[in-house]
């Protein structure tokens, strides 16, 4: 899975997570290079959210080490993984996980406010741009109840990118959106990748799979198969079979 | 089953409901079972030592006043119990009053009590012996083995008696009463007699005199003030009474003590029942608000709202019905407990019992307060619609307030604070009700001083440091100034005597100065020549007021005085009168040795000093503060009292505030999760969910405080003046103002801090499984 061309910003190594008596990722071995849009596929309870959460440094792995940019982050103290959290790494849950007493652009201006490397002005003209690029002009001063799901997730796209992080984690942020509103969100997340954002995608959706340029298969905790794409420019029917001849491998 | 689901999930709820409970349960039954067993006790406890309605001290041997006294109509018995009036000394200390010297042959049955104040079987007294009352330990710093030397005659008449142990005195015993009985040996009393008959008149100290104890017919029609009026016109008693006292006022004084510490300890119950009510409203409140979807739910699959809500009853009645039965079961321990390190106080040892009647009443009300308000608590649980509830999104109002970089955590808490208000009612409003009876303890302490001199003040006729009386003309009072500017350079003086006198035919004490500027007046004119001061409770007593005209008689002598004002004076529980010098000369003779000098030092600290060495080296003279013998007890009992009271709020506070966290904890988990996924630390998450507790108690305390700075002093007033207290004013005071506003706060903001500590040990994912499950 090495990739020589490619510059690794997430290593994982021997990845073992339990949770009390089951064992949920069996020691994976994973590479997340800088600039690609990968993809995390599997059936249901595979274990690709808590692939995603552990390399997010959201939870802790039972054994096994994850670097980010060579540095050991399995070995950091909580104080270095909110630095991380707070700067480097952006989250994007299936379910909103709005604040629901804030407004979309409180929401947005609040990820701004806790990253340490945006000044109060930035943060101010950031969540402006943001709102601007996510189309949430009109629903940016509403509460997350008060929107529709797609906008809420929109604002939550925003928000993981308002401190511009290197890493951008999304876990099923489609999962809960009609069509309309999931093409929105992808297109989001495929604008942020074309601008050399690095996206790190959990999804069981192949049309949200297609937007990757690699695309790794997880089954039972291990990483049974990796597919190369070219990178994603509208519907491609070549990519499309390519993408689905392959998952059928998987009796997908 | 949904019960003990309920209660499984509420474990921490329940537990903290019971501790509240339980307290409040143990605080109230165990004042209210100590207030009504010393009432009780101490009246019982007269009658068996054979005082009756009426108690008049005389001097001389008063066997011929009792016959005048037995011949009235509406007197069941009266009989004289002999007695010898000597000052005396102990542990280098001197009585401002002199003691009462009494045989103990076993004719009355005293109680006798070891040193730690339990009972123990009646001893023969040896001679050299002598048994006190306990309070006499408070007072006098008195232990068994010292010695009392008793005055008797300036000429080799000191009698040297070794404390052997103490007695309950029913009718003197408490530290609030300076005059103190001993029982002694009949061959001392015989000795002493030998002694006062050999002594020469200018000699002589001590004196025969002794307690007539009236009884008054169960028939007669009479009120105690008629009575006693009827027996100083009908007999010859007023012309050797030196004092008398009726049961209730000894009564009164007796549990004076314990009476304030049950009052405080039930004022304080009702306001930990407020708090008991609003933390339990607010845990079901927020318990209803988190199981709504679930109710909704069971109410899908047939379960009746009304079966829902039985769930909640139960689990929540049954735990304050616990709560308050264990509180019952602590409260008689504690009452002992509370009697027991009273008797130092009170002088007896109050035999605890639990009244049936007033705690099975009491229970009953707060049964059917507890279960209105758990029934009003959850009539939510009916109204909720099966289906909608499943279905219902989290709506909201928009609340504009600021978000800075610098301050997030404090902004982060005002958003939370301002967009769910309703959560926050009850946190504020215990923080409120504490502060205002805070404030009122905290004034009481305040106005009392470290050393008691709100109640030296409130008990003296008027302030001084120090007070010198001669008893004979050899004093050589020039001197003692002299030794006085010594210590002090002296900046006033005045002279003072207390005398017996009756008004309108009841007895009270007259307080008479050379200067009447020194009286504390509250309302009217200061007294000259024709007219006198009252109190409020003389006033309460013979429906008096300014203007009105008395009799005042004293040594045979009556004259008519108008009223000119009303002032402050609590000694004998209010039961005197404030004359000047050249009104009290028209009843009075003011030539003998009854002037007390009171000196106003520069430098008040040196007077303890002064009085020290008076003591020590002059003979003749009684010398004390602005102080009483037992004023160091009821000071510390007072202290000891604000201790545990503040104590019992900071527990209150710690159970409130856990109950609140964990509540708020479970409902904003996934809020929580969120920001802890932005990066914003833990600590700064408890941080700002701290400051909700400070914003909320802050403002419940700043309320509390403004209300308190007009009700505060009217309250405590209102309770003093039951003790004789009329004038009460703390003005502005750091224990009264500034420390709720510092400490409430601070506690509630260390309190959430410290509850809080669960979001720095979950991980991201339990926190926002915790609030998908």
């Amino acid at each position: 899975m090495k990739n020589n061309m490619k510059k690794t910003i997430l290593h994982g190594a021997g990845m073992i997570k339990r949770f009390e008596e089951t064992e949920v990722l069996h020691g994976i071995d994973i590479d997340v290079y800088a600039g690609d849009f990968t993809v995390i596929m599997g059936s249901s309870g595979s274990g690709k959210s808590t692939l995603l959460y552990a390399l997010s440094g959201m939870d802790r792995l039972s054994e096994g080490s994850i670097f980010y940019r060579e540095k050991e982050i399995t070995k950091a103290s909580e104080k270095e993984l909110e630095a991380l959290r707070a700067g480097e790494f952006g989250f994007v849950f299936q379910r909103t996980h709005l604040i629901s007493n804030l407004t979309l652009e409180e929401n947005i201006r609040m990820a701004g406010l806790i990253c340490v490397s945006l000044s109060e002005q930035e943060t101010k003209e950031r969540t402006a741009e943001l709102i601007d690029r996510m189309g949430l002009s009109g629903a940016a001063k509403r509460l997350p109840s008060q929107v529709s799901g797609g906008e809420a997730q929109r604002a939550a796209v925003a928000r993981a990118l308002m401190g511009r992080p290197a890493v951008l984690f999304a876990d099923e942020p489609t999962g809960a959106l009609n069509k309309a509103n999931t093409v929105e969100v992808l297109n989001l997340l495929t604008a942020a990748y074309d601008e050399g954002q690095t996206v790190l995608l959990v999804t069981h959706d192949k049309e949200a799979a297609l937007r990757g340029n690699r695309i790794l298969y997880l089954e039972d905790g291990m990483v049974i198969g990796e597919l190369q794409l070219t990178p994603y420019r509208g519907r491609d029917e070549a990519r499309e079979n390519q993408l689905t001849h392959w998952l059928e491998g998987f009796r997908w | 089953m949904l019960l003990l689901a309920a209660v499984k999930r509420q474990k921490g709820s329940i537990i903290g409901i019971f501790l509240l409970v339980w307290i409040l349960s143990a605080c109230i039954f165990s004042s209210l079972t100590l207030f009504i067993s010393g009432n009780t006790y101490v009246k019982e406890e007269m009658e068996r030592l054979g005082f009756g309605e009426l108690t008049i001290w005389v001097n001389g041997e008063g066997n011929a006043l009792t016959e005048q006294i037995q011949a009235l109509p509406d007197v069941e018995k009266a009989y004289a119990q002999p007695l010898i009036f000597s000052g005396y000394e102990i542990n280098g200390g001197y009585s401002d009053n002199e003691g009462q010297l009494i045989v103990y042959d076993g004719t009355v049955d005293y109680r006798f009590l070891n040193a730690d104040g339990t009972q123990m079987t009646a001893p023969e007294i040896a001679e050299g012996t002598v048994y006190i009352s306990p309070a006499m330990q408070s007072g006098f710093d008195v232990t068994i083995g010292d010695t009392i030397q008793f005055e008797l005659s300036r000429k080799d008449g000191i009698v040297s008696l070794t404390v052997a142990g103490y007695f309950a005195d029913g009718f003197m015993g408490s530290s609030m009463i300076d005059m103190k009985s001993f029982l002694i040996n009949a061959s001392d009393y015989e000795k002493m007699q030998v002694i006062l008959r050999n002594a020469k008149e200018t000699d002589v100290l001590g004196r025969n005199g002794a307690m007539v104890h009236v009884f008054q017919r169960e028939d007669s029609a009479l009120s105690i003030l008629e009575f006693n009026r009827k027996i100083q016109e009908n007999t010859d008693i007023s012309l050797h009474t030196e004092f008398s006292y009726r049961q209730k006022s000894i009564l009164s004084y007796m549990l004076l003590l314990q009476n304030i510490l049950c009052g405080f300890l039930i004022a304080f119950s009702v306001v930990l029942a407020a708090i008991c009510l609003l933390v339990t409203g607010h845990s079901l409140s927020s318990l209803i608000e988190q199981d709504k979807k679930d109710m909704a739910a069971l109410k899908t699959i047939g379960l009746s709202g009304k079966r829902i809500r039985n769930t909640y009853l139960t689990a929540y009645g049954g735990i304050m019905l616990t709560g308050l039965i264990a509180g019952l079961f602590c409260s008689r321990m504690i009452a002992r407990t509370l009697a027991q390190g009273l008797v130092s106080s009170t002088g007896m040892l109050v035999f605890v019992k639990l009244p049936i009647v007033p705690v099975s009443l009491l229970l009953g009300l707060f049964l059917l307060l507890f279960a209105a308000f758990l029934m009003l608590r959850t009539r939510r649980i009916l109204k909720i619609a099966p289906v909608q509830i499943l279905h219902e999104s989290v709506g909201g109002k928009i609340v504009s307030s600021k978000l800075r970089k610098a301050s997030l955590e404090w902004d982060i808490a005002m958003r939370e604070i301002r967009s769910r208000r309703r959560n926050y009612i009850a946190l504020c409003l215990v923080a409120f009700v504490l502060t205002i009876f805070l404030s009122v303890v905290g004034r009481m302490g305040s106005w009392l001083g470290p050393n008691g001199e709100g109640l030296m003040n409130a008990f003296s006729v008027a302030d001084h440091d120090l007070g010198v009386q001669p008893f004979n003309r050899d004093v050589p009072m020039d001197e003692i100034e002299r030794v006085i500017n010594w210590y002090s350079p002296i900046r006033e003086t005045y002279e003072l005597a207390m005398e017996s006198v009756t008004v309108n035919g009841q007895e009270y004490e007259a307080n008479v100065l050379n200067d009447t500027e020194w009286f504390h007046l509250m309302e009217g004119e200061l007294p000259d020549g024709g007219s006198i001061l009252i109190t409020e409770t003389v006033a309460n007593e013979l429906e008096l007021g300014l203007g009105d005209t008395v009799r005042v008689a004293a040594n045979g002598r009556a004259e008519e005085y108008g009223i000119s004002g009303i002032y402050q004076c609590a000694n004998g529980m209010g039961s005197n009168i404030g004359m000047s010098m050249e009104g009290y000369s028209k009843i009075g003779d003011i030539t003998g040795f009854i002037w007390c000098y009171h000196y106003v030092l520069e430098n008040g600290a040196v007077r303890d000093y002064a009085m020290d060495y008076l003591q020590k080296n002059y003979r003749g003279i009684a010398v004390h503060t602005n102080s009483w013998s037992g004023l160091d007890g009821i000071v510390a009992m007072m202290h000891g009292l604000i201790g545990v009271i503040y104590l019992v709020s900071a527990f209150f506070i710690l159970i409130s505030v856990a109950l609140s966290t964990g509540k708020l904890l479970t409902y904003e988990a996934g809020t929580m999760a969120v920001y802890k996924s932005m990066g914003l630390s833990a600590k700064k998450l408890r941080r700002s969910l701290a400051f909700r507790f400070l914003i909320v108690s802050a403002i419940g305390t700043v309320c509390g405080l403004l209300v308190s700075a007009f009700v505060a002093d009217g309250a405590v007033g209102m309770i003093f003046k039951n003790f004789g207290i009329g004038q009460f004013h703390s003005g502005f005071s750091i224990l009264g103002n500034i420390l709720p506003l510092l400490i409430l706060p601070a506690l509630f903001f260390i309190f959430a801090w410290a509850f809080s500590a669960k979001l720095k040990q979950v991980s991201i994912i339990n926190l926002l499984n915790e609030n998908e499950t």
